[in-house]
Order: C-alpha cells, then structure tokens, then sequence
C-alpha cells in the first residue's frame, strides 16, 4: 500500500493483539503532512502500541505506511526520518551532555551538531553535566534540544511533558512552535493535559479499546459539536434529538453535548456553547473504567 | 504570556480582534512590524495555521501587507480604515438602540452633549 505524498501516515485495519488484550482493533486513519495531531485517550487504550508500530518498534497486523515506507520491513530506511521522545528516559545515568551529543552525530546522518548546541545554549545544560545531575525537566530539554536538531518528517512524542512543571512544559511546545515545526514537518503527540495542548493541535484523535472513535480537524469539532444548558422542563424535547452525553449540574441545571445538530436548533433550548476538547473526551470515554 | 480564549468564537477570529483592537488603540502603529507566525505560535501556544488564518485575513482586509521573505507590517492607512469601519458600525448598529433608550427615558439631548467636543476633548 503507497499512500499519497502528502500523507505521512496511513494506517489501514492496524491491530495487534497481546495474549490478553486487543491494543488495537482495525485502526484505519492517515496523518497529512505540515500537521500537529493528537492521539489522545484513556491508559490501556492503545496509544503507546499505536506509536510503537508507526515507528516499526513491535509487530503488527493489517497496512501501514510511514512517510513511503512499511516500518515493519523498512526500519532502517525509515529511522533516518523520524524522531521519537519517549515518556520514559532512556539516557544512562552516567553520560553527559557533550558525550551524547557525539554519539547522536556519530549514529544519525542528519543530525546537525551546530543546532543542537545553540539549542543547548539556551538551557541551563552545560556540556560537562551528566544526565544524573539533571532534574526530570532537563532531562526534556535535553532530549528536545536532539530531537530538534534532527532535519527529521516526522516526530513522535509520548507524553513528552509527564512530569514537568508548568514551566518546563509551557516552554518544550514554545520550543517546537518556534524552532521546529513548518509546513513540511508532521508531529504526533500523545497526551493526558489535554486543555494544555488543545490550541497547538491542528487534528485530535481519540483512541479507546484499540479503536479510533473520533477523527476530526480541530477547525471542524466547533461546527459538529455543542453544549446545551437545559432546565428541567425542557429534557424531554431536547433528549428527543439524541444528545450524546448529559449530566446534572446543582441547581436542576443539565447539560446536553450534541454532535450534529444545527447550533441554532440547540439555542431555542437554552444556552449554547462550544465544547472544549476535555469536555469531548470525558463524554466519549464515559464507562471505560468501569 | 497566558491568554484566555473563549470557547464560542474560533481562535483565530479572536487573534484577529487581538490585532485590531491594538491597531485602534496604538499600540500597534502604521508601519510597525508584526511578530512572526512562529513567534506568536510559540508565545501563545497555538498552532501556526491559526495564526496564519488570523494574518491573512488581516491582510485580506488590507489592514496588514504582507512583504515576501520580509515579515508582515500594519498597513499604511490601517487605523483609518478600521476607525471609519467602527464609526459605521456604530451608527448602524448601536447607535439606533442608544437614541431609542435616551428617547424612552427623555433626555435631553443638550445636556447629554454638555462637556463633549466633536474630536473628543473636553470643552
């Protein structure tokens, strides 16, 4: 399967089962190129093994193409285009800055030395610090400072700012916005801080059971989604246009989220509003806990 | 910088109101320079495209000119057009309500114009 130029990722019928649990049941999307998207949804939902197969770092079933190439045969080829920041640190507790540095320019062909120590600079990093010496934050920055001066298409983040203080994570998107991302780069970030990064991303995707339940430019949510403030004598009618979700505020107050139905129906209701994105995921993850 | 958007306009349409209501106000000024896409993506945390939806609509309305490779700046004539587009605005939309409401509690349209001079000093 060869997806058009201008997709990065394309995934059709994506699974992969563990002895126990379905990761992933027939996961079809495709990322555009020059994007910021969002793979968002609950632990357990399939999220990290969903990046692992985009990166050719587990086995999978059904079609998947990475910038051109089948990460399950074409690792090699594929690695030169992608970057990847894990949730977990990976760097030896014994190394330091100017050690890794060499070892990033030893091992990737389009790593450019002379960026990634004028991103250094402007951290409280110093060449001679080894990674035992750092706070989880400069970890971050660490590995952001890598990443950034890789002429990679495609990076990946799983939860790149777990952990951080407000602070650090507020200046690691400042970082990619400013002196990373352009038109021909794709970034895909998974997240718990939803709120946090729902103004950078350009998609969201919503992962739940292995399966993606929600697709949608963010420019779209707007138009197909709406919050209704009801009071009580008005349930049965606005229920009869089969909101998604609903719950109780105090006072007898509910209020209805709807998918598709024209905002100016919704407003002879009540009072409308846009929902936010960690309105949306509450509503569509309803239940997978319990 | 943290900045509050509210969830009912798209962002880009407030990142817009931003820009003008700083043209209106001088802060922005005939001739200056606008900070960079990347520049207001990164500070406000917003994706490049909605900022570049705000700028080109700006300049659609040519309040802004964009010049290749240079940067964008506030057109020359910019706070003009956006104070003869407010004054319309006004006499069509608000003013109409305001004379009924000072018609409905009979006042005096002399002693409301006591202290008030055509360009908005006192007398």
């Amino acid at each position: 399967m060869n997806a058009p130029a201008n997709m990065t990722v394309r995934a059709r019928g994506l699974s992969k089962r563990f002895p126990n649990k379905v990761a992933l049941d027939h996961a079809d999307f495709d990322i555009p190129t020059g994007r910021i998207v969002g793979l968002i949804g609950p632990n357990g939902a399939g999220k990290t093994t969903a990046l692992k197969a985009i990166l050719g770092l587990t086995q999978f079933d059904g079609q998947l193409d990475v910038l051109g190439f089948d990460p399950r045969t074409q690792r090699d080829q594929l690695m030169e285009q992608v970057c990847f920041i894990a949730d977990v640190a990976i760097l030896p507790r014994w190394i330091r800055v100017r050690e890794v540095i060499d070892f990033v320019a030893g091992v990737h062909p389009r790593f450019d030395r002379a960026k990634c120590e004028r991103f250094i600079a402007n951290t409280q990093l110093k060449p001679a610090m080894r990674v035992r010496e750092m706070s989880k934050g400069m970890i971050v920055q660490l590995h952001l400072a890598l990443v950034m001066a890789i002429d990679a298409r495609l990076l990946v983040l799983d939860e790149p700012t777990l952990g951080l203080d407000i602070l650090y994570r507020k200046q690691f998107y400042q970082r990619l916005l400013e002196d990373y991302f352009d038109e021909n780069k794709t970034i895909l970030v998974t997240t718990h801080q939803v709120e946090e990064i729902e103004h950078i991303l350009t998609d969201v995707m919503f992962i739940r059971d292995g399966k993606i339940v929600l697709n949608s430019e963010m420019e779209n949510l707007a138009d197909r989604y709406t919050e209704v403030m009801l009071s009580a004598d008005r349930l049965d009618a606005a229920r009869a246009l089969n909101p998604v979700d609903e719950r109780a505020l105090p006072f007898g107050k509910v209020v209805m989220l709807f998918d598709g139905v024209e905002r100016g129906h919704l407003e002879s209701f009540g009072e409308t509003r846009t929902p936010g994105l960690a309105d949306l995921f509450v509503a569509t993850m309803k239940g997978t806990y319990a | 910088m943290t900045v509050q958007w509210n969830d009912n306009t798209p962002i880009y349409r407030q990142l817009r109101e931003k820009v003008i209501a700083m043209i209106l106000d001088g802060v922005l000024k005939e001739g200056d320079a606008l900070p960079s896409v990347r520049q207001v993506a990164g500070d406000f945390q917003l994706n490049p495209i909605t900022v570049s939806k705000a700028y080109q609509e700006l300049a659609n309305e040519n309040l802004i000119d964009k010049r290749r490779g240079v940067g964008m700046y506030v057109a020359e004539g910019a706070r003009e057009q956006l104070l003869a587009s407010e004054r319309e605005r006004f006499l069509r939309e608000e003013w109409p309500l305001l004379m009924q409401r000072i018609q409905r509690l009979g006042l005096d349209p002399k002693r409301l114009l006591q202290g008030f001079t055509a360009n908005g000093e006192q007398a």
